[in-house]
């Protein structure tokens, strides 16, 4: 068994902190007003230092103080959340992440210079050296002689230590507020034996001489209140100014003045705009006040408990296993039903039904959400938006429906190049868009639902649609097509999916170079996907990828076509039928009467040359992709199949009609059949009858 | 705290990293030297990384030493360390005295 390195394991949940924080400062910037997503980026920015500090990411944790720093005046209501400067924090986000994931491509200049720019904004009335000393001076207490001031006893949970809460920071934050003495108590320690050496055993009595409301406290504890004890009590205003700290009256030399507690005399310091913008003195309360019981939301989220982090490597090993079961399984239940001992046929229908239970638990578990794929592209959106100047929203719906983890993974490339190509040829700049009478902002909308056994994803746009005169002027001239051939839009359309043809006319670093619907193409259909493509002029486009559920197995029609067996997957069979003694005698025809609409069918025998007389009554299969459908006709269907997708190997791969392999109950292998080459096949088969009979 | 500082047999350098993530293996160290020894010296020199599970192991080291007899004496605080006892609480010298039986001419 391996175990996690630790710092993978800081990596892995920094990655879905950083998803967190990305996703609540692009929120930020449609909905500035929204207390809950400042929160939510500050919580992940705390967390985000917190454990980089825990695991020795010493650049990190500073980086993200400073940036915390920085972005406590959003929290605060200080300032807002411009575009500018969420633009700013983004590339601070990015800079962290390649700290932790890539720290030799960063470097300290850029690092600074993205720490400047966001001071810029957030203090914008300071030269940016000033800022850190400003950002750092605790604010003033009132000129008078009567000083307000708090005082905290602070006990933390034993285990906060590992969650990579650090007491000593939020000390530093405290003292930010105001002169503070901070006493340990340190009674709690135990002798060695009883030591749990990562326990928190420490616990402080604070004097906080700071004329700063209780809000100003809580929100240092804000991140840890579910896991302390803090008590809140005024202290007793004195005429005296605020005492010198310990170490001045010991007559000592300080520590540097970044490990200090802030002193009196630099507060005097502190510029007097700093003074104005202080909050008034808090109301006296005439008893200690405890810490309110944190609103049940609040409450610390105990999913961790609920859930366990598996490593996607385990979970591919267990899926192989299962494959492996299932094929055992097959043999048994074959073994089992050529004989007569009706125990035995018991225990393999036993067998088969667990092994079928736990094919759909370990599938169960493989399931992601596709939200957190969905997720990614708000950035390279929001990006695309502003390097291109062209307002665009951007909605997803479906986050919730569910795919395999190596579909969401495959998925990314393709959904990419469809959001880049929406955004750069779709939509429309905003003069032509206020031209046709259209809102400036386009829209571009990324859903995904469940549709049987299959996962449709769509990206639409509202953009001004496909030029299809262009695609087949450029289809011509590429030589494509003759000119003035006869095909319809749809036919016209799937030139855009051909390697290197583009429309566009200039190259740009977005597209142009005609390699990107080529690859979305490719990839979708080594998925067993397909790909719809439907525009109307003027009003935009939309792309729907169809996937199956899962890459790894697969219910299957275990059909005959002469000595050979092949897997049809079973998502795409409609219906079955007999092939009529009429048809099966006519060779030139290749069309079914199905309820009165003509399906074009293809003889698998002639597809895949198998020699011999066929059976006496061949039997036709009705599979569809999106909305066309074909028959297949086989010589016998032999019925379900529970298919464990074996890849073909490199020697295979110009076999197209095939899209794997896997073995059979007896130990064979099957081939499975592509259901959208075998598709693509019969629809040029069509159009050749068509235009032979034109 | 006041302790017997005597000569010391037998002498201890803590290393670097004395934090969270290292602290497990600093207690071994410090368990394992206990062991061996009726008096231990812990030089300090080199803690470069120091938090509060640091500073609550020293404290329970000096604490189960003298519960037992048998002085532990630390040396050496390197800048680091004091940072971070200052950090804690720990704000002069006379305190950090108070809590840790410091060698005189190691402080």
């Amino acid at each position: 068994m391996s175990t996690m390195d630790p710092t993978e394991v800081f990596r892995q949940e920094a990655s879905e902190l950083f998803e967190v924080l990305e996703g609540a400062l692009l929120d930020l910037g449609q909905r500035p007003d929204d207390r809950e997503l400042v929160d939510s980026a500050f919580r992940a920015l705390h967390t985000i230092k917190g454990s980089g500090a825990m695991f020795g990411f010493d650049k990190v944790a500073s980086f993200t103080h400073e940036f915390e720093t920085a972005f406590d005046r959003v929290r605060k209501g200080e300032i807002k959340p411009t575009q500018e400067l969420i633009s700013v924090a983004l590339a601070a986000k990015d800079y962290i992440r390649a700290l932790i994931e890539d720290p030799q491509s960063t470097d300290d200049v850029i690092g600074e210079a993205i720490l400047d720019d966001l001071r810029r904004f957030v203090f914008p009335d300071q030269p940016a050296a000033a800022v850190v000393e400003v950002a750092a001076a605790p604010p003033l207490a009132p000129s008078g002689s009567k000083q307000a001031g708090w005082h905290l006893y602070l006990e933390f949970e034993s285990h906060i230590l590992r969650n990579g809460s650090n007491p000593l920071d939020l000390l530093d934050d405290l003292c930010k507020l105001g002169p503070c003495f901070v006493v340990p108590i340190t009674d709690g320690v135990p002798f060695l034996d009883e030591l749990e050496p990562d326990d928190c055993y420490l616990k402080w009595d604070v004097k906080l001489h700071a004329a700063c409301d209780k809000d100003a406290i809580d929100d240092v504890f804000m991140f840890v209140q579910d896991e302390m004890k803090l008590t809140l009590s005024p202290l007793e205003q004195v005429d005296a100014p605020a005492p010198m700290p310990l170490f001045q009256l010991l007559d000592e030399e300080p520590a540097p003045v970044a490990e200090m507690p802030a002193p009196a005399v630099q507060v005097a310091a502190a510029p007097v705009a700093a003074a104005l913008a202080t909050p008034p003195a808090a109301k006296v309360e005439p008893k200690p006040v405890s810490k309110p019981e944190p609103k049940p939301e609040a409450k610390r989220d105990d999913r961790g408990i609920a859930t366990v982090r598996v490593q996607a490597e385990r979970l591919d090993e267990l899926m192989d296993r299962v494959g492996e079961l299932v094929i055992a399984q097959a043999r048994l239940t074959q073994l089992a039903s050529s004989g007569s001992d009706l125990s035995i046929k018991m225990i393999a229908e036993e067998i088969e039904r667990l092994a079928s239970s736990l094919r759909d638990t370990t599938m169960g578990a493989r399931m992601v959400p596709i939200g957190s794929l969905f997720g990614r592209f708000r950035r390279l959106i929001h990006d695309l938006s502003r390097d291109l100047s062209k307002p665009v929203e951007f909605v997803t719906a479906g986050e919730d429906t569910e795919l395999d983890k190596t579909m969401i993974e495959c998925l990314a490339d393709p959904l990419v190049h469809l959001i880049r190509n929406a955004i750069d040829h779709g939509i429309e700049d905003t003069a032509t868009r206020s031209a046709n009478g259209k809102t400036e902002q386009g829209r571009i909308e990324l859903s995904a639902v469940h549709s049987g056994a299959q996962v449709l994803v769509t990206v639409k746009d509202n953009g001004g649609g496909l030029n299809t005169a262009r695609i087949r002027a450029k289809a011509e001239e590429q030589g494509l097509i003759a000119a003035g051939a006869v095909l319809t839009d749809h036919e016209i359309h799937q030139f855009l999916f051909h390697p290197g043809f583009s429309t566009a006319q200039t190259i740009s670093a977005l597209s142009g170079r005609g390699v990107g619907m080529d690859v979305v193409k490719r990839t979708i259909e080594n998925m067993r996907g397909t790909i719809d493509l439907s525009t109307r002029p003027g009003q935009g486009t939309t792309v729907t990828l169809r996937l199956p559920l899962t890459l790894a197995i697969i219910e299957g029609l275990l059909i005959r076509v002469g000595e050979g067996r092949y897997i049809i997957p079973l998502s795409a069979v409609e219906e079955c039928v007999e092939l009529t003694a009429e048809e099966e005698r006519s060779r030139s025809r290749n069309f079914l009467n199905m309820r009165g609409n003509l399906v074009p069918f293809l003889r698998l025998r002639d597809i895949l040359s198998v020699d011999g007389s066929p059976d006496q009554h061949q039997k036709t299969i009705i599979i569809s992709t999106g909305e066309t459908q074909v028959g297949l006709v086989a010589d016998a269907i032999i019925g379900n199949h529970q298919t464990v997708i074996k890849s073909l190997s490199k020697l295979h791969s110009d076999v197209t009609i095939f899209s794997g392999a896997t073995i059979l109950g007896d130990g064979t292998a099957a081939l499975i059949l592509d259901v959208a080459q075998l598709v693509a096949l019969a629809q040029s088969k069509v159009e050749k009858h068509i235009s032979e009979a034109a | 705290m006041s302790s017997d500082v005597s000569e010391p047999k037998w002498s201890l350098r803590l290393p670097a990293d004395c934090s969270i993530a290292a602290i497990r293996s600093v207690y071994d160290l410090i368990r394992e030297a206990f062991g061996r020894q009726d008096r231990l010296e812990i030089d300090c020199s080199s803690v470069d990384k120091a938090d509060v599970t640091s500073i609550q192991l020293l404290l329970s080291t000096a604490r189960t030493g003298e519960a037992q007899g048998r002085p532990v004496v630390l040396t050496s605080f390197s800048q680091s360390l004091r940072n971070t006892l200052r950090r804690a609480g720990f704000a002069s010298d006379a305190m950090i005295d108070q809590h840790f039986p410091q060698k005189k001419d190691g402080v």
